[in-house]
């Protein structure tokens, strides 16, 4: 009987400690995430600071019509999904094939040094990648002096060098990085599978293709998917701080997060910014559950929801 | 044994390719520290280098003679981190408990509610506008602690998850018989028992932390408030800014108005580098292993 009611008693949960334990992280959430999600409103409206948020004139999709109507809106827009598309299936080749590498060399001890070189470029924040490229590019920098023996290039003004220097630098600072995931899951393939492979006489790029890929597929799909779903976003500081925000390079620098950035801060424009913001995170967000609804058919243990 | 062979030669092929990958991860930074010990005048006549044509700590003296404003941008740095990763990991550990618990029942609305922040956000000028007009944190400190940092819905379900799959169900249930309140078991059972995925959590944030410079960008202009990032940002803009009003030549431009060198610049990136460069090592191999718990995830 004493059995019963303990749990009995267990069973009569009291909530409001439970609660009190949420509270600090949904006030939290409540003010970082979910006012914004209100403050939406600001791009239907005509902002003025004296009026506040709320008492602003509406003006429908006025800001949106205006928006989409200038050239900038063409640019960045082709600039986010052109960067991100190479960025996607680029990282994903080469994430790809340092995993493969690194599990080849997995049972030297030099793998334990080199894996830890290559993730770190990803830990160093983008002010200080903005500095090293500048090593490399800036008007007496490396490649100008010891390369091109003082023939140099004005790098930070030539626009057409710099979608090869920002993909460049996205791989140096993300590919070795994005590589743990695809190191994690080749570590679980059954060592096995590629003796009998070799017994049967194939070549290493056959055990590649035939083995390896086919097992951890549904991971690269799933990882593929995670980023379609963002690429609407982009790497804000690559873009914005790596070619020292330069004027003469917005034809190639513009995403719609370094546009957000320079029409709130820079040119004072509320609406412009918060249309372009807006319309971000509204494309994203079907372009989240799309990309979501496709992981769940394929394969619904690594879906979101 | 030829095919051994074969074996063997793509090994070495991988690892050659592999060096090689890695001689390019960290070759600019060992332009930048042979920058800031490079003699300032050798750097304008031949550039940086990877081995200093002479060196010189004159960038190194430059810093120290700046150390009130570099020390207090990196005082800034380091106590926002710490506080910041603090209340990080205590916050999102106590919200992540509930969600835990199968016995509460409004758990999956608060699970919900956690993972719709990471569906859908309101963008960065809606942010911006609410952090500003109706919390006025703009120089502030709160500015640094408080925005996009504090706690991510991420984080609330790798915990959860944790809880739920790693913790046995007995021990809270044994705790509970024994009186414990929902306070004591989450900081004396749950806590001590999920120490990994808690490491993971402090790491993340306290390097989302340490290498924040978008929140001093929005938020700070107050130079006395900035952190070592940001405070490395504004020196750039204000050196770009001079040197595009002058057309005198950058050298004498820069001496001339007591600005920092590019060697001084990089003394300072160095500055800011080092305590990653530190601690790095000795965390690499727990966060490679939070990479892999919250990859799929994230």
């Amino acid at each position: 009987m004493p059995e019963k009611a303990a749990k009995k008693r267990s069973k009569r949960v009291n909530y409001v400690p439970l609660f009190l334990m949420m509270l600090p992280g949904v006030a939290y959430m409540i003010v970082n995430n979910y006012l914004p999600m209100f403050g939406i409103t600001i791009a239907f409206k005509n902002l003025d600071y004296t009026k506040g948020i709320l008492r602003s004139d509406w003006v429908g999709f006025k800001n949106f019509e205006f928006l989409f109507r200038t050239n900038d809106f063409a640019i960045m827009m082709r600039n986010t999904l052109l960067y991100n598309i190479v960025f996607i299936f680029g990282g994903l080749l080469a994430s790809l094939a340092i995993a493969v590498m690194m599990t080849e060399i997995g049972q030297w001890k030099v793998a334990k040094v080199i894996q830890p070189i290559i993730c770190f470029p990803n830990m160093v924040s983008i002010i200080i990648v903005a500095y090293l490229v500048y090593g490399f590019f800036g008007g007496d920098g490396w490649i100008n002096n010891t390369l091109l023996h003082g023939n140099g290039i004005s790098w930070y003004s030539e626009p057409k060098y710099w979608p090869f220097i920002l993909t460049m630098v996205h791989f140096w600072k993300g590919a070795g990085y994005g590589s743990i995931i695809y190191i994690a899951t080749m570590s679980g393939i059954d060592k096995g599978l590629y003796e009998a492979a070799r017994l049967d006489g194939a070549s290493k790029w056959q055990q590649i293709t035939k083995i390896t890929i086919p097992i951890i597929r549904p991971m690269i799909i799933l990882m593929t998917l995670m980023a379609v779903g963002r690429i609407f976003n982009s790497d804000f500081g690559l873009f914005l701080q790596v070619p020292m925000d330069s004027g003469a390079l917005y034809s190639v620098t513009q995403t719609i997060d370094t546009y957000v950035y320079r029409a709130l801060m820079k040119l004072n424009d509320v609406s412009m910014s918060s249309a372009a913001s807006v319309f971000q995170a509204i494309a994203g967000f079907v372009l989240v559950l799309a990309s979501n609804l496709m992981v769940r058919k394929l394969d619904p243990d690594s879906s979101l929801f | 044994m030829k095919k051994m062979n074969s074996e063997k030669r793509f090994k070495i092929l991988c690892l050659i390719l592999l060096s090689l990958f890695a001689v390019f991860c960290i070759a600019p930074f060992i332009l930048m520290i042979s920058a800031s010990v490079t003699d300032e005048n050798a750097l304008y006549t031949y550039g940086y280098r990877f081995i200093p044509s002479k060196v010189s700590g004159a960038a190194y003296k430059f810093m120290w003679a700046k150390r009130e404003t570099i020390g207090r941008a990196y005082l800034v740095t380091i106590g926002i981190t710490a506080v910041g990763t603090v209340i990080n990991v205590i916050i999102t550990s106590m919200f992540a408990y509930p969600l835990s618990r199968k016995d509460f029942k409004p758990r999956n609305i608060f699970a919900f509610f956690i993972f719709f922040t990471m569906l859908f956000n309101g963008g960065m000028t809606a942010s911006y506008i609410i952090w500003t007009q109706t919390f006025h944190i703009k120089n502030t400190l709160w500015a640094l602690l408080l925005p996009n940092y504090l706690m991510s819905g991420m984080n609330v379900l790798l915990v959860r998850n944790y809880y739920m799959g790693s913790i046995p169900v007995d021990i809270l249930e044994a705790a509970r018989i024994d009186g414990a309140t929902e306070m004591r078991i989450y900081w004396q059972v749950m806590l001590p028992l999920s120490k990994p995925v808690i490491i993971t959590v402090a790491l993340f944030s306290g390097m989302a932390y340490w290498n924040d410079w978008m929140n001093a960008m929005y938020y700070i202009s107050n130079q006395k408030l900035v952190n070592i990032n940001a405070y490395l940002n504004n020196l750039q803009n204000n050196i770009k800014l001079l040197t595009m009003q002058s057309s005198m030549t950058e050298g004498i431009n820069l001496k001339g108005l007591q600005l920092p060198t590019i060697g001084a610049r990089m003394a300072i990136a160095v500055i800011a580098v080092l305590p990653i460069l530190i601690v790095f090592p000795f965390v690499q191999a727990q966060l490679i292993k939070g990479v892999v718990i919250g990859g799929v995830k994230g």
